[in-house]
């Protein structure tokens, strides 16, 4: 660092007040090297110097016994400037009371008359100087500005301080506020500092009986190490009514992980990351606000690690097989390519670990796209073997949704396959209308003006909106298996799927019940005039070689 | 003018003087030059003639600075001892010390001046 503040000829200026010509000169001489050197003859002089063009002064050498004004007199001006009192001092002197008295009013440290070698004189002044601007900008840059709270790198540097002779067990805590990124855009970065702000009160009222330190170490986030206690939940309950209260809005909602007791042998960055992975679990559920990090929770974060690094592994050893599954109807037409994942170590990885999983970080775009091709080869290679068109239905996840290059993608692989677009069915979930319902009508359209086939897949799954299916173009509405499962259980339940049914035929869009496994779950949706069916009533998903028995049964 | 050689004859401690001047022996020569003409010496005079020894005081406490970084032996240690006196505001003959102050100055003043 020292290289680049020194380089370039840049010199520290350094004020000499001193009312001696010969010790001025002594003094000159010794800095000159190394410093720029300004004089003052007396502490008046030097007052008028330092608030007038001389302001940029990194040291003071300060004589004490001087006419006009003294160097004690001068020490008291400038301890009542904000500015000045920053700029170290160094006293000279030869009286011994002096530099107890000198060191007291706010002097850095003294030289004593007569001066020692220019060697000792010149390490002096640099340490004063290094520590001094080292001072400085701890002072500027340990604090976030905007909330008062210890930035990142110091927070983490106190705490391993704290911990060099604490040894009491601590906890983690990590808050974050849901969705803040809409209160920036919604009502300007004044009013989102105006809540960060009322978090760190918050934080720091209800938790001022164990917090050691708090820091915000990005934007909407908020790391505090504390003293340990058992039980978080009525801090916890009084952090968020007091948070709602000061913020006016329910909607604004902090949520909370902590790891109890974290272990101090474990990096203290690492501990914070574990609260957060646990803050994180509960990203986007309303009815949780705190997430505790436990055994199970690290396992399973070591888990999803494992199966982040291996995936591009997975798909270019062909570890992730698609499977098909039937559509019924009076006759086979259709199949749904699903994606199985066999691991070489871990042995079969379920789709609902995996999935959701590459949804959130982004790398569902990689197996979305492997599933396409495949499934754009096997219909290409069951027209050429069968002589008949089996269309395949494959996932279009929400990130792929808006991926601007997505109809290119589509149109690539069925131009390599010489397929018609409506034979890759494209199936869609609700989550991406909750998410962006004039984004996905756009590309919808788009799709479909292209002759793609669009399916609403999973339909009843999450917060369905009957506005979704009047308003989304789709060509195919897929019944989630819930319904078809819980339909024999009351007449409620019963009455749903047949509204459902019904509003599809009002619509004229064709319906699939998913998950059919019994004979009275089909006679039932028969009943009610569902005429697509599929379950392991009629087969299980199976590989592509399997599913061909049913296409040579019904040639045959 | 004042050489090294005159200095050390003089009893001052040179060696250790243009150690503090980094080696630069002209500049301890220039600055040692200007000893005798300090008017500290005649204020020192002024005001305990006039029993202004807070002055007094400060004068010495100058002078006794300034000899000190230059090492200037002989007479830094006759205007430490009148220091001392004058902090405890002594109430004694100065007129000795001065006198001997006196002297030391200007025999200092004679070298200077000698070719």
């Amino acid at each position: 660092m020292d290289r680049f503040l020194f380089a370039g000829g840049f010199k520290r200026r350094v004020l000499v007040i001193d009312d001696e010509f010969i010790n001025r000169e002594l003094l000159g001489n010794m800095l000159a090297e190394h410093y720029e050197v300004v004089y003052a003859e007396n502490g008046q002089e030097a007052l008028e110097k330092l608030q007038g063009d001389e302001s940029d002064i990194s040291l003071i050498l300060l004589d004490l016994l001087m006419p006009v004004m003294d160097g004690f007199t001068f020490i008291e001006k400038i301890q009542e400037n904000e500015i000045l009192k920053r700029i170290p001092i160094i006293v000279m002197t030869s009286e011994k009371e002096a530099e107890v008295k000198s060191i007291k009013l706010g002097a850095a440290d003294f030289i004593t008359k007569p001066y020692d070698m220019p060697e000792v004189i010149l390490a002096r002044c640099e340490r004063i100087i290094h520590l001094s601007e080292d001072n400085i900008i701890i002072k500027s840059t340990e604090k976030d500005h905007v909330t008062g709270l210890f930035t990142r790198d110091y927070f983490f540097e106190y705490i391993k301080r704290i911990e060099a002779h604490r040894k009491a067990p601590a906890d983690v805590l990590v808050f974050n506020i849901d969705r803040f990124h809409l209160v920036n855009e919604m009502y300007g970065r004044t009013v989102g500092n105006t809540v960060l702000m009322r978090v760190a009160d918050t934080l720091g009222e209800v938790l001022k009986d164990i917090a050691i330190i708090a820091c915000r170490p990005e934007a909407d986030t908020f790391y505090v190490y504390c003293d340990h206690i058992e039980d978080y939940s009525p801090l916890i309950n009084e952090i968020q009514d007091k948070f709602i209260n000061s913020s006016g809005s329910a909607k604004i909602r902090l949520r909370s992980g902590i790891y109890l007791n974290a272990d101090a042998e474990t990096d203290i960055e690492i501990r914070f990351d574990r609260a957060k992975t646990a803050c994180d679990k509960i990203r986007g559920d309303f009815t949780a606000s705190v997430s505790y990090y436990s055994k199970d929770l690290h396992l399973r974060s070591i888990y999803q690690e494992r199966l982040i690094k291996d995936i591009d592994q997975a798909i270019e050893n062909g570890d992730l097989k698609v499977y098909d599954i039937t559509d019924v109807k009076p006759k086979l037409r259709s199949a749904e390519a699903l994606i199985r994942w066999v691991h070489p170590e871990l042995g079969i990885v379920h789709p609902g670990d995996f999935i959701p999983l590459f949804e959130s970080n982004g790398l569902i775009q990689k197996v979305d796209n492997y599933v396409w091709s495949k499934a754009a080869q096997q219909i290409k290679e069951w027209k050429e073997k069968f002589g008949r068109s089996i269309s395949v239905s494959v996932n279009v996840s929400r990130i792929d949704i808006f991926d601007p290059a997505l109809k290119e993608k589509l149109r690539k692989i069925i131009e390599s396959n010489g397929l018609d677009e409506k034979e890759l069915m494209l199936e869609i979930t609700e989550s991406a209308y909750a998410d962006n319902a004039g984004s996905l009508t756009e590309v919808t359209n788009s799709l479909r003006e292209s002759g793609f086939k669009i399916e609403m897949d999973d339909f009843g799954a999450g917060y369905s909106s009957l506005n979704m299916i009047t308003t989304i173009p789709i060509d195919v509405l897929k019944l989630d298996m819930g319904f078809v499962r819980k339909m024999e259980e009351n007449d409620k339940n019963l009455k749903l799927v047949e509204i459902i049914l019904d509003i599809a035929k009002f619509l004229d869009v064709p319906v699939v019940a998913e998950g059919v496994e019994t004979k009275a779950q089909l006679d039932m949706l028969k009943c009610m005039g569902c005429q697509i069916i599929q379950g392991y009533y009629f087969s299980k998903p199976v590989p592509a070689d399997e599913f061909e028995k049913f296409i040579v049964q019904e040639n045959g | 003018m004042l050489t090294i050689d005159k200095l050390n004859e003089y009893g001052a401690n040179t060696a250790e003087g243009v150690a503090r001047c980094m080696g630069n022996e002209a500049l301890y020569l220039r600055l040692a030059s200007t000893v005798a003409d300090q008017p500290e010496f005649a204020k020192l005079n002024d005001f305990i003639a006039s029993g202004d020894l807070n002055s007094a005081f400060e004068a010495a406490h100058a002078l006794k600075g300034v000899l000190a970084n230059l090492s200037i032996t002989p007479l830094y240690e006759k205007v430490c001892e009148i220091t001392e006196l004058l902090r405890a505001r002594t109430d004694t003959d100065y007129s000795p010390l001065l006198s001997e102050i006196g002297s030391l100055k200007d025999e200092l003043k004679r070298l200077i001046d000698s070719e």
